[in-house]
C-alpha cells in the first residue's frame, strides 16, 4: 500500500508531521501529559508508581471521578523522621500538614483514602479549603516520613506546619450567650413598655420581668462583656485610653443603673445592655475571622519541607539533618537542591540561582573556589562544598533575623482608638455638667439625669463604626487574593500614590519558562527530559504539554551532573546541554545545535493591573536589582516606563524611603528575603504568597494567589470601606451629640434609649454591607 | 396569669439549655470549620 498522494510538497510536510504526531499519542493516566506510544503509557515512573498506589488501594474511582489531574510526582524531600509530633493519650501521635497541589475534592478524597489505608494510621483527614491535613498514627506501626513519602507519591507536596492555634472558641461562646439573653431581654423589656403605656401592668408581674431580665443580662454584663473590661484594663495600665474604655464604662453604668432599678422597681435599660453587648462581640468576632485567615495563610506560606544533607564522612555519603552540621564538613549538593549551609566549593561545577538574596532568576555559574550561601539552589550541576558557616551563623538566618526585628513594628492606633480618649473626655464632662445643672432640683434627678447622660453616651455606633465595615473591606480584598494583616493595613491602601513592584516573582511569575523554541527541538528536548526532576527540565516538560505535544519516549538516556543529559529520540543519539545564561542547546549525533531560550515570563495579568494603576493616578515604579536592559524589557512588557535597575536590597530600601520623604505614600511588592527591607521601609508593604517565607513577616499583606490584579481589588475595598468608616465616624459622632443634650435635657426614658440605640447601630451595619457592593461597582 | 409562671421558667430553662449546647459545642471546635464538611459529604 502507498501512501496518499501529497498535494504539495508543502502539505506533505504538514501530513508527514502530523502522522507522526497524531498516532497512538495520549495522555498519561495518572497527570495527563500528553505521551507518544498511546494507550496507559505513563510520561514519568512517579505517575505509574501513583496509579499503582491508588489501584492497589482499590481507589481506581478517583480517574472517573476527578476534575482535574493530578501534578506529576516528585520524590518527597527528606528530613521528615526529624518533624515534631505531637503524642497523645491513647499511644497514638498526631501532626498537622499543609499540602500544596490539591486540584479538586477527588485529589483531596484519594489523598484521605490512601492515607487512611496505610497500615497504623488511626485518622487522616485533609481540608479541602485550606489544604491542611491532620493525620493521627500509630508511631509502632508506622512513620512520618512514610506518610508523607505516600503523600509525594501521589504527586502532592506535604509540608510540615506548627502548632494549631488555638482559634475564637471562647469569643464565639461569649457572643451566643449575649445574643441568647439580647432576645429573651428583648421579650421582657417589651412586656414591661407594654405595662407602662397601657397603665395596667400587675406590678407584680412587673416586678418577675425584671427580675428575669436581671438574670438574663448578668452572664452578660459579667462574662460575655469581659474582653471590653480586659482590654479597658490594659488599656489603662499601659497609659493609654482604648475604646474599650467607654465601651467597659458605659456597660459597667447600664448594669449597676440595671441593678439599682431593679431593686428600686424603676426603669432600666438592660435591653439596650444586653444588645449592645451582643452587637459588639458579633464586631469583634469578624474581626477576628478576618485575622485569622490572614494568619492562617501566612502559616501555610511559612510551613517548610524539613531539610537535611548529605556530609561526605570518609569515603560515605550520610544524610543528616541540617542542625548537625558544623563548620568544616563537606557536603554534597546535587541539582536541584539547595544549599545547607555557607561555604565554598571544592570540587564540581554547576549554577546557582541566587533568587532568595538577590532576588534574581538568573543563574550564576559557580566552580572551586567560589562561595555559596545557604538557602540558594543549585540548578544543575554537583559539587562538593566545604561548610563555613552554619545555622544562625549563615547570610541568609542573618537576613531573616532583621526581618523579624522589621516586623516588631507597632500597629497604629484605629481612627476609632483615636478618637476615644476624647470621647470619654466628651462623656464624663457632660455628665458632670449634667449633674451639676439638675443638683438645684434635687439629688434624685441630677442622679437620674447623670445615668441617663451616661447611658446614651454608651458608644456601641462608634465603637462599631470601623470593626464592621473594615471586616468586610478586609473580606472583600480577601476573596479576591489579598490577605491583609489588619484593618489599618486596609485603610492605609486608600492613601497610596506610589506603587514600587520589584521584578522577579512579582512582575514576573519567577520561575523559568521556555521562552522561545520550535515544536520539533522541543519534543526532542521533552523525550529526554521527561524522566528528571531539574527546574529547566520541569520548565522544558510543561511547555510541551501546553503546546500539547506528546513526549517521546527517550532510551538511553542519561544524566551526567553539570554536563547535560543525553540519549536516543526517533532512532536518533541527542545531547542537551547548557548553553550560557538563559539557554540550552540540543545537539544531534553531526553535532548541529538548536537552541532553547529560558526565561522568567511577565505575569499575565501584569500590563492590565499597572495599567489600572495609572488609571487610578498613581506612580507605578519597576524596582530591581537585575540589569538595566532586563528591567526595561520587562517594564516595557507590563507598561511601567520608569524602572530602577541594578538596586541591591539596602538601595531598594533607600529608594523608597527617599520616596517617602519626598512626600509619597509608597506601597512597596516584592516576594524575595532580600525584599524585606524595601517592604519594611514602605508605607504599605505586600509579599506575594509564592516567595520567601520570611519576606511574609514585614509584609502588611500578602497576595495569595498568582496574579498582581488583588493589588487592586485591595485599593477597590480600602476606598469603599474607608468611605464606609468616615460615613459611620461622622453620623456615630452626631448621634451621641444628640443623645446626650436629649439625655441632659431629660427627654430621654428606656423607651427612647430602647429604640435610638440599636437603630444607631443598626445604621452602622447597613453601611458595612454596602462594601462588598461598592467593590463590585468598582470593577465594573 | 399563673401560664406566665410556668411558661416563663420554662422558655428561660429552654433557651438555657441551647445556649450551654452552643458553648459546649463553640468550645469543642465545632464551628472550625465550616467549608469542609459540606463538600465531604459529595464523596461518602
Amino acid at each position: 500500500m502507498s501512501p496518499p498522494i501529497p498535494l504539495s510538497r508543502a502539505d506533505g510536510a504538514a501530513a508527514v508531521e502530523a502522522a507522526r504526531l497524531a498516532p497512538a499519542a495520549g495522555p498519561c493516566p495518572h497527570c495527563g501529559t500528553a505521551v507518544e506510544g498511546g494507550g496507559d503509557a505513563f510520561c514519568c515512573h512517579g505517575c505509574e508508581i501513583a496509579a499503582a498506589i491508588i489501584r492497589g488501594a482499590g481507589l481506581e474511582q478517583y480517574y472517573e471521578e476527578r476534575r482535574a489531574f493530578a501534578p506529576r510526582p516528585e520524590p518527597v524531600e527528606p528530613g521528615w523522621d526529624r518533624v515534631a509530633v505531637t503524642p497523645d493519650a491513647d499511644g497514638t501521635v498526631h501532626v498537622r500538614l499543609q499540602v500544596d497541589g490539591l486540584r479538586c475534592a477527588s485529589c483531596v478524597w484519594v489523598t484521605e483514602e490512601v492515607l487512611q489505608r496505610t497500615p497504623g494510621v488511626a485518622e487522616a483527614t485533609v481540608s479541602y479549603a485550606t489544604g491542611r491535613a491532620s493525620l493521627r498514627w500509630d508511631p509502632s506501626r508506622t512513620d512520618l516520613p512514610t506518610l508523607a513519602g505516600r503523600i509525594a507519591a501521589l504527586g502532592y507536596r506535604p509540608r510540615a506546619l506548627g502548632a494549631a492555634d488555638p482559634g475564637d472558641h471562647d469569643l464565639l461562646a461569649r457572643t451566643a450567650v449575649a445574643i441568647v439573653a439580647a432576645v429573651a431581654v428583648m421579650g421582657t423589656y417589651e412586656a414591661l413598655y407594654a405595662g407602662w403605656w397601657f397603665g395596667a401592668m400587675d406590678p407584680k408581674f412587673a416586678a418577675l420581668f425584671r427580675w428575669v431580665s436581671l438574670a438574663l443580662a448578668t452572664p452578660v454584663a459579667l462574662w460575655s462583656a469581659a474582653p471590653f473590661f480586659a482590654g479597658a484594663w490594659s488599656g489603662i495600665r499601659h497609659r493609654v485610653l482604648p475604646m474599650d474604655l467607654p465601651i467597659a464604662l458605659g456597660v459597667a453604668v447600664l448594669y449597676v443603673q440595671g441593678v439599682a432599678a431593679t431593686l428600686a422597681a424603676g426603669e432600666g435599660y438592660l435591653d439596650s445592655l444586653t444588645m449592645l453587648v451582643a452587637l459588639l462581640l458579633v464586631g469583634r468576632l469578624l474581626e477576628s475571622r478576618g485575622r485569622r485567615r490572614a494568619a492562617d495563610a501566612a502559616t501555610a506560606l511559612v510551613a517548610t519541607i524539613p531539610r537535611s544533607a548529605r556530609r561526605v564522612e570518609g569515603e560515605r555519603l550520610v544524610t543528616v539533618p541540617v542542625e548537625t552540621l558544623a563548620p568544616g564538613d563537606r557536603i554534597d549538593v546535587g541539582a536541584g537542591e539547595e544549599f545547607a549551609a555557607d561555604g565554598v566549593v571544592t570540587d564540581g561545577a554547576g549554577q546557582v540561582r541566587l533568587a532568595l538574596l538577590t532576588g534574581e532568576a538568573e543563574p550564576v555559574a559557580v566552580g572551586p573556589g567560589d562561595r555559596v550561601a545557604a538557602g540558594t539552589v543549585l540548578l544543575d550541576g554537583a559539587l562538593t562544598v566545604r561548610a563555613t558557616a552554619v545555622g544562625e551563623h549563615t547570610i541568609v538566618h542573618a537576613m531573616a533575623a532583621q526581618l523579624h526585628v522589621a516586623a516588631d513594628r507597632g500597629l497604629a492606633p484605629s481612627a476609632a482608638d483615636r478618637i476615644a480618649p476624647w470621647f470619654t473626655a466628651a462623656t464624663l464632662a457632660a455628665a458632670a455638667l449634667t449633674f451639676a445643672w439638675w443638683y438645684g432640683a434635687g439629688l434624685g434627678v441630677a442622679l437620674a439625669r447623670t445615668v441617663a447622660v451616661l447611658v446614651v453616651a454608651c458608644p456601641c455606633a462608634l465603637a462599631l463604626s470601623q470593626p464592621l465595615a473594615a471586616a468586610a473591606g478586609l473580606g472583600a480584598a480577601a476573596r479576591r487574593g489579598l490577605l491583609l494583616r489588619s484593618a489599618q493595613a486596609l485603610l492605609d491602601l486608600d492613601r497610596v500614590d506610589l506603587v514600587a513592584l520589584d521584578k522577579t516573582g512579582t512582575v514576573t511569575t519567577g520561575t523559568m519558562t521556555v521562552a522561545s523554541a520550535d515544536g520539533e527541538t522541543l519534543r526532542i528536548a521533552a523525550g529526554l527530559e521527561r524522566y528528571s526532576s531539574h527546574p529547566i527540565a520541569r520548565a522544558i516538560v510543561a511547555e510541551a504539554s501546553a503546546r500539547g505535544i506528546p513526549l517521546p519516549s527517550g532510551s538511553d538516556v542519561h544524566e551526567e551532573s553539570g554536563v547535560g543529559i543525553g540519549g536516543i529520540v526517533d532512532g536518533r543519539r541527542w545531547t542537551l546541554r547548557s548553553g550560557g545564561p538563559g539557554e540550552v542547546r540540543l545537539a544531534d549525533e553531526r553535532g548541529i545545535e538548536r537552541i532553547i531560550r529560558l526565561s522568567d515570563a511577565t505575569r499575565a495579568d501584569a500590563g492590565a493591573t499597572v495599567g489600572e494603576l495609572k488609571r487610578s493616578g498613581r506612580r507605578v515604579v519597576l524596582l530591581t536589582g537585575d540589569h538595566r536592559a532586563v528591567a526595561r524589557r520587562i517594564g516595557l512588557e507590563a507598561g511601567i516606563t520608569e524602572t530602577v535597575a541594578e538596586a541591591d536590597p539596602a538601595a531598594k530600601a533607600a529608594w523608597v524611603e527617599q520616596a517617602r520623604r519626598d512626600g509619597h505614600r509608597v506601597l512597596f511588592a516584592g516576594d524575595g528575603l532580600n525584599d524585606g527591607p524595601a517592604l519594611a521601609a514602605s508605607d504599605t508593604g505586600i509579599a506575594m504568597g509564592t516567595g520567601a517565607a520570611s519576606s511574609v513577616l514585614v509584609a502588611d499583606g500578602v497576595i495569595a494567589i498568582a496574579s498582581l490584579a488583588p493589588l487592586l481589588a485591595g485599593m477597590r475595598a480600602a476606598r469603599a470601606a474607608g468611605r464606609v468608616i468616615r460615613m459611620n465616624l461622622r453620623f456615630s459622632i452626631a448621634y451621641n451629640v444628640v443623645a446626650v443634650a436629649a439625655a441632659a435635657a431629660g427627654l430621654v426614658n428606656p423607651l427612647v434609649a430602647a429604640v435610638l440605640m440599636p437603630l444607631s447601630s443598626g445604621v452602622i451595619i447597613w453601611g458595612a454591607s454596602r462594601v462588598e457592593a461598592a467593590v463590585r461597582r468598582a470593577e465594573a | 396569669m399563673t401560664a406566665i409562671l410556668i411558661l416563663l421558667p420554662v422558655a428561660l430553662l429552654l433557651g438555657g439549655v441551647f445556649a450551654a449546647l452552643f458553648v459546649y459545642a463553640a468550645k469543642s471546635g465545632q464551628f472550625d470549620d465550616l467549608d469542609d464538611p459540606p463538600e465531604r459529604m459529595l464523596h461518602d
